[in-house]
């Protein structure tokens, strides 16, 4: 750990491990829980609540046998909360959702079964990603057959494909919608970004290329005030790119730092600098790859600087750590969780250094 | 495996001196979590350095041939570079145009896989200039995703594993 960097990523909780690496954790946005996914073909939850002394408590809910025939590479929630998507090596998504349980109509995810209501086909190799749009309508997935799928989320777990891109020139790693429009981002092992916006009179299209990585870009987040997005890659670096205009992206700052490729990032809204500074605050990156190491970097729209305001250098021990995610509930703005090569999933608090 | 064979008339050589080293570090499935102590008690037996990597790599099969990788001059000891849990193994396909590339960095990656420490980061590459498609193979055998997903493949893991049977000669000659 940096003693000198304003904040600290106080270890907050060392989740029961999947048998294998865990690849992919996500934050539920309307509950309190976290689903974690693993090369063991299981996703697991966890739940978390005041513990009553000021502090959170985290603990196992139950383990999903999903079914999948290879590894859960990633999950996703639907906004609602009440649906989680699945994206699998063997090709298919998993769409579940818990059985509603007679007795119980308060909340948590304690009493029924998580059941598969739809498996979505037509990858013909690896996914990867899946993603919800902020409205829920919208589910985007994506694989190593290069290409994006947009399917409709309709009524009784029934999906409709309404396109099939085939933009990028290799493998697709992540995909992810923005905050509140309905644009995507994917990103590729062809070292590029694409975005994408929906022509109504014609079919979905890519309106431009990121280019500047030069390497395979490993995953793409949204700023939650939109205008920005963040990516990293296989070249060691962080980039952030800004919307000049509707259509116009530009890379405006690179974050260097990571020792070995950077497998994640993620964009809060952070409980960073406020007042005078307020106009300028841009949220908080989180960073983390190869290198075992999580780096939380502090955004100010002046000069577009980047500052790195906290570090946690071997987060999962001497493990890559694959994903880094901010809960993205009001309260909660400044607790992460990673998961990594170890099977564990960890959540952490961005305190204030002491 | 595909039929045409890329070159079908190896040059063989003799293996060099067996180094004398017997222990096999622990074997390890994929990824599984191993302890600290078992990792530190492993390596008071052998450090492990350039010549250890060697011992480790030297006697996998070559996919298309019933020689070892030493024999045909794919690794050598120099080729191989050991820093701070850090790994760098340089292998040299025997023809340019060698479509077997992959499946022998992938053979080595699995062997160092479980053969080695967790800590170790183990980075794959082909020698510069030997091969026609360089980056692409360097690529493909160095993105931790595409790894996993191919020893997913059963008829490509099953390829590895023949690969490997006699990984653990560490260069001696297999029993007649």
């Amino acid at each position: 750990m940096d003693i000198d960097l304003p904040y600290t990523l106080l270890p907050l909780a060392d989740l029961p491990a999947h048998e294998e690496r865990a690849w992919h954790v996500a934050w539920n946005p309307a509950k309190p829980l976290l689903a974690s996914c693993s090369a063991d073909k299981s996703v697991r939850l966890y739940t978390y609540a005041d513990d009553g002394a000021g502090s959170l408590k985290f603990s196992a809910v139950t383990t999903i046998p999903t079914g999948h025939s290879k590894t859960v590479r990633a999950v996703a929630w639907a906004p609602s909360g009440n649906t989680l998507a699945t994206a699998s090596f063997d090709s298919n998504i998993g769409i579940w959702e818990q059985e509603p349980d007679e007795g119980d109509d308060g909340e948590g995810g304690e009493k029924g079964d998580w059941e598969c209501v739809s498996t979505l086909e037509g990858h013909e190799t690896e996914c990867k990603s899946v993603a919800y749009s902020c409205t829920g309508t919208l589910l985007a997935s994506c694989s190593r057959d290069k290409t994006v799928w947009i399917w409709e989320v309709h009524p009784d777990a029934d999906f409709e494909c309404m396109s099939v891109l085939m933009e990028h020139t290799q493998d697709v790693k992540c995909v992810a919608w923005h905050p509140t429009e309905e644009i995507l981002a994917s990103a590729s092992y062809d070292d590029t970004i694409k975005l994408y916006v929906d022509d109504p009179s014609d079919d979905w299209f890519a309106f431009t290329t990121l280019t500047g990585h030069t390497s395979t870009v490993w995953s793409v987040a949204w700023a939650p005030w939109g205008s920005y997005l963040v990516s990293g890659s296989d070249d060691k670096s962080v980039r952030v790119w800004k919307r000049m205009a509707e259509h116009k992206w530009v890379g405006v700052l690179v974050l260097a730092g990571h020792e070995r490729s950077v497998y994640s990032v993620a964009w809060g809204k952070g409980r960073g600098r406020k007042g005078e500074e307020e106009g300028r605050y841009l949220g908080w990156i989180a960073s983390t790859g190869g290198d075992g190491s999580v780096r939380v970097w502090e955004l100010n729209k002046k000069a577009h600087r980047g500052a790195l305001i906290a570090h946690m250098p071997s987060a999962h021990g001497v493990h890559d750590v694959n994903t880094v995610t901010w809960c993205p509930r009001e309260g909660y703005e400044d607790l992460l969780a990673t998961t990594g090569d170890d099977g564990s999933t960890r959540v952490w608090k961005v305190v204030p250094t002491s | 495996m595909a039929g045409e064979i890329f070159n079908p008339n190896p040059i063989v050589f003799s293996p060099t001196k067996v180094s004398g080293r017997n222990s096999d570090l622990l074997a390890q499935s994929l990824w599984i979590n191993d302890s600290d102590e078992s990792e530190d008690e492993a390596e008071g037996i052998d450090a492990i350095d350039q010549d250890e990597i060697f011992d480790l790599i030297r006697s996998i099969y070559d996919p298309e041939h019933p020689n070892t990788l030493e024999e045909l001059r794919v690794v050598s000891a120099p080729q191989v570079s050991v820093g701070n849990n850090h790994v760098t193994v340089e292998f040299t396909p025997t023809v340019p145009h060698c479509g077997m590339s992959t499946l022998i960095g992938l053979s080595i990656r699995v062997r160092l896989l479980r053969s080695l420490p967790n800590r170790f980061k183990v980075d794959i590459y082909v020698k510069p200039g030997s091969h026609q498609s360089e980056h692409a193979v360097n690529k493909q055998l160095n993105d931790k995703e595409r790894v996993a997903a191919a020893l997913e493949n059963p008829v490509l893991l099953d390829t590895v594993e023949q690969c490997l049977v006699n990984a653990g000669l560490r260069g001696q000659a297999p029993p007649v």
